[in-house]
């Protein structure tokens, strides 16, 4: 009857596997007749547990807390949201063009396209207001001001700091906002006033020459928008083939929250801000 | 192979040297021992045996004098010492010849003699031959440890030998140390109408029990009558012709005891000396045999095992550690001994006996603990008996369940402590042991109401 094989185990053995989520199969038992007893466990506990064999030597980077919240949140995020992905290619000639005479005219700061891209995606976000909530089981949140999280490389980890009211500020001020804030999350000094609450998302690996990519989402919020490089690609205008700097937006989006249409209706406003970008500076 | 040539060779019969060498011989090793006293060291003829037999003793004179008690007559109980210590060496001698019986059945050769390491692989004994073995056990245990100022002179101060073949009952009798030789003794002495003494440099005795069952221990010896000094140690000894005075300092303050007898029982030194252990460069630690799990001293082909390498010094773990070396050689894996798992008991009126972490130890371990309690009280065979002293222990991790320790103060608590034993070897958890049906009625059942207590689900109290 017994079709699977017992696994011989002492009572606590078993208890510890339980409580720290090993399955008893994977172990080797050092008891008498092979038997799993604590020391087994305890050693397993002690060593990370691979799915597959280590090839070779590994050095153990111990988790700190952050890798494990981001660890813990993201996984959360990818198990528990039906995530869906929308994508589009944005001229950003224009762009470039004026945020070139803008940083010649300017005294003491420059901007980048990340700067545009933030104030872009909080009008966008004024316009298309269903856009900057979150699901939660009760009612879907729509919140009232337009704070964008930026994520942002720092030692061990990401950290997703926070531009408030993106909506109401100047491309200079998002910028020089930005700098101060990225600079903090290098030297790991932000507080958690700076990276608590946040409705919408940007994460930026364009600067590294990624073309395109899918982004998880950073609960509790609905979308996150991943940007990708700009590049001189070959586009049909009019019937005719022509060059242009195009760049590659992908915009996940928790489905609980926000519909297929909501989403694309973002994207549109957004590439429309981007494509005309005089409209950001007013 | 000639007479003189083995697979192995232990120098010491005790309950290690012996029990290692039946396990080589049923692992069909050719084996010897050299032994210059008695077959089964001192455990059998000193030691564990013959003190059990003096409490026998002690243990049905008591029960005389309580006859009344359970609607029986008993006038005037006496004893007569000379057949008491006769009783007692008979039972020696009797088990004595068992083990002789026992390693000639397993053809183990016994050689008598002083053994001495000879040279890599070789054993010389005195007036005797040279011995050869790949494979040689230090097995030569341990004999009382001598304190400046209280050297036993066999007549008024005593080591445990003396105590043990009285040639007179003394009056009054000093007990120095209250470990559990010092404390059986001093229960035997007592029982039969001495008045005892004992002093104990640390603040409470049986100092390696938990704190809570040395003060049960304490209480009811002082309601015999027993005299406790604690945190006291002895500043000097002056003998008269049938008589002794310590001075004892205690609390700052120095006060003199005057007795007949004074028995020393300080501990153990192990027997080290006249066994070419330094010509053959095996390590010593604090005057005892340095070896690792498997009982191997730093020297190939050298082993050391029992009351001459590390504490506890007990007949059990001896004979433990002889299987285990001599499996290791066999290349058997066997498994360690975790000193935590060794077993204690002291064979006093009442009985205490533990095994594991005390609760102290298991906090300062940081565990987080329950601790489950059960007093003979409320325990039926224990009312029966007349013997309704005595308390159960349990010290449980509370996370794991896992049995951190068990101690026991009462009847029989020497005879059950192997049932935590059993439980802490198999891992059991406290889910097992509260499913483990125990006979009713027994003095065990406060085994079973100790671990529900741990949960707050004790039944009968
Ligand atoms: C009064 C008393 C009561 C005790 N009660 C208990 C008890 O209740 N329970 C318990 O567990 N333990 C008890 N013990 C402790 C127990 O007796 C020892 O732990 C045990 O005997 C140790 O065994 P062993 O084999 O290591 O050494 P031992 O029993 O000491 O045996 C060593 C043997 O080696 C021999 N020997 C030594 N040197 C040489 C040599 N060079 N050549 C040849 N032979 C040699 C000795 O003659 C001896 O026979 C008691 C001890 C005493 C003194």
């Amino acid at each position: 009857m017994n079709a699977l094989p017992r696994i011989f185990a002492s009572p606590l053995a078993r208890r510890l596997a339980a409580e720290k989520g090993l399955d008893l199969a994977s172990l080797a038992g050092s008891g008498p007749h092979g038997r799993i007893v604590k020391a087994d466990v305890e050693s397993a506990k002690a060593k990370p547990v691979p799915s597959a064999p280590i090839s070779g030597q590994a050095e153990a980077i111990p988790n700190t807390t952050l890798r494990k919240t981001i660890a813990k949140r993201l996984t959360e995020s990818k198990q528990t949201i039906p995530h869906f992905y929308l994508s589009v290619d944005l001229d950003i000639d224009q762009l470039l063009d004026l945020r070139e005479k803008l940083n010649q005219r300017a005294e003491g700061f420059k901007l980048s396209v990340n700067d545009f891209v933030i104030k872009a995606s909080a009008k966008a976000l004024r316009q298309i207001p269903a856009a900057n909530a979150s699901w939660t089981e009760d009612a879907t949140l729509r919140y009232a001001d337009v704070d964008i999280a930026v994520a942002v490389a720092a030692p061990g980890g990401l950290v997703t700091p926070i531009i408030r009211k993106a909506d109401t500020k100047t491309v200079a001020q998002i910028s020089a906002e930005m700098k101060a804030l990225a600079e903090k999350a290098r030297a790991g000094k932000l507080m958690p006033e700076d990276y608590q609450g946040g409705g919408f998302t940007i994460s930026n690996l364009g600067m590294y020459g990624i073309k395109s990519f899918s982004a998880i989402i950073n609960p509790p919020q609905a979308c996150i928008l991943a940007v990708g490089a700009g590049e001189k690609r070959p586009v049909v205008k009019g019937d005719q083939l022509g060059i242009a700097t195009l760049c590659t937006v992908t915009l996940s989006v928790d489905h609980r929250a926000v519909d297929g249409v909501v989403g694309a209706e973002f994207l549109a406003a957004f590439k429309k801000l981007i494509e005309d970008p005089l409209g950001l500076l007013l | 192979m000639s007479d003189t040539s083995f697979d192995l060779i232990v120098i010491g019969a005790g309950p290690g040297g012996y029990v290692a060498a039946i396990r080589a011989a049923q692992l069909g090793m050719k084996a010897c021992v050299v032994e210059k006293a008695h077959l089964g060291g001192i455990c059998l003829n000193w030691g564990c045996i013959p003190t059990k037999a003096l409490l026998r003793s002690a243990e049905v004179f008591r029960l005389m004098q309580h006859a009344d008690s359970f609607g029986l007559a008993s006038p005037n109980p006496a004893f007569d010492l000379a057949k008491v210590v006769a009783r007692s060496r008979a039972v020696a001698a009797q088990l004595q010849a068992g083990v002789k019986h026992l390693l000639k059945k397993n053809k183990v050769t016994v050689v008598e003699g002083h053994g001495k390491l000879a040279g890599k692989g070789k054993v010389a004994v005195d007036n005797g031959p040279t011995l050869t073995a790949p494979h040689i056990i230090i097995a030569t245990g341990a004999r009382a440890r001598v304190i400046p100022g209280l050297e036993p002179d066999g007549d008024l101060v005593w080591t445990y030998k003396e105590a043990m073949t009285p040639k007179g009952f003394p009056k009054s009798l000093i007990v120095v140390g209250s470990g559990a030789i010092g404390i059986e003794f001093a229960s035997f002495y007592q029982a039969l109408g001495c008045q005892v003494t004992v002093i104990e440099m640390m603040d409470r005795v049986l100092p390696v029990e938990d704190e809570e069952i040395s003060a049960l221990a304490r209480k009811a010896f002082e309601q015999q009558d027993m005299k406790i000094l604690t945190s006291a140690s002895v500043k000097g000894l002056k003998k008269d012709k049938d008589q002794v005075t310590v001075s004892v300092e205690a609390g700052g303050k120095t006060s003199e005891i005057v007795a007949q007898r004074v028995l020393v029982a300080v501990g153990v030194s192990p027997n080290i000396e006249n066994l070419g252990l330094e010509e053959s460069g095996v390590k010593l630690e604090k005057g005892r045999i340095n070896t690792d799990a498997m009982m191997r001293t730093n020297v190939p082909g050298i082993y050391a095992i029992g009351d001459v390498t590390a504490p506890p010094w007990l007949a059990h773990k001896a004979s433990h550690e002889g299987v285990i070396c001599v499996e290791a050689i066999k290349g058997l894996n066997p498994h360690a001994l975790h000193p935590r798992s060794i077993p204690g008991c002291t064979y006093a009126h009442p009985q205490v006996a533990s095994v594991g972490l005390t609760e102290k130890m298991a906090r300062e371990a940081g565990h987080e603990v329950k601790v489950g309690r059960f007093p003979a009280m409320g325990n039926g065979k224990a009312i029966a008996l007349g013997e309704t002293e005595g308390l159960v222990k349990t010290i449980f991790d509370a996370k794991s369940g896992e049995l951190l320790g068990a101690h026991m103060i009462g009847p029989e608590v020497t005879e059950m402590i192997q049932g935590y034993c059993i439980a802490r070897t198999l891992e059991t958890t406290e889910a097992e042991l509260m499913q483990t049906v125990f006979p009713h009625p027994t003095v065990s059942e406060m085994m079973h109401e100790a671990v529900l207590d741990a949960w707050g689900r004790a039944i009968h109290f």
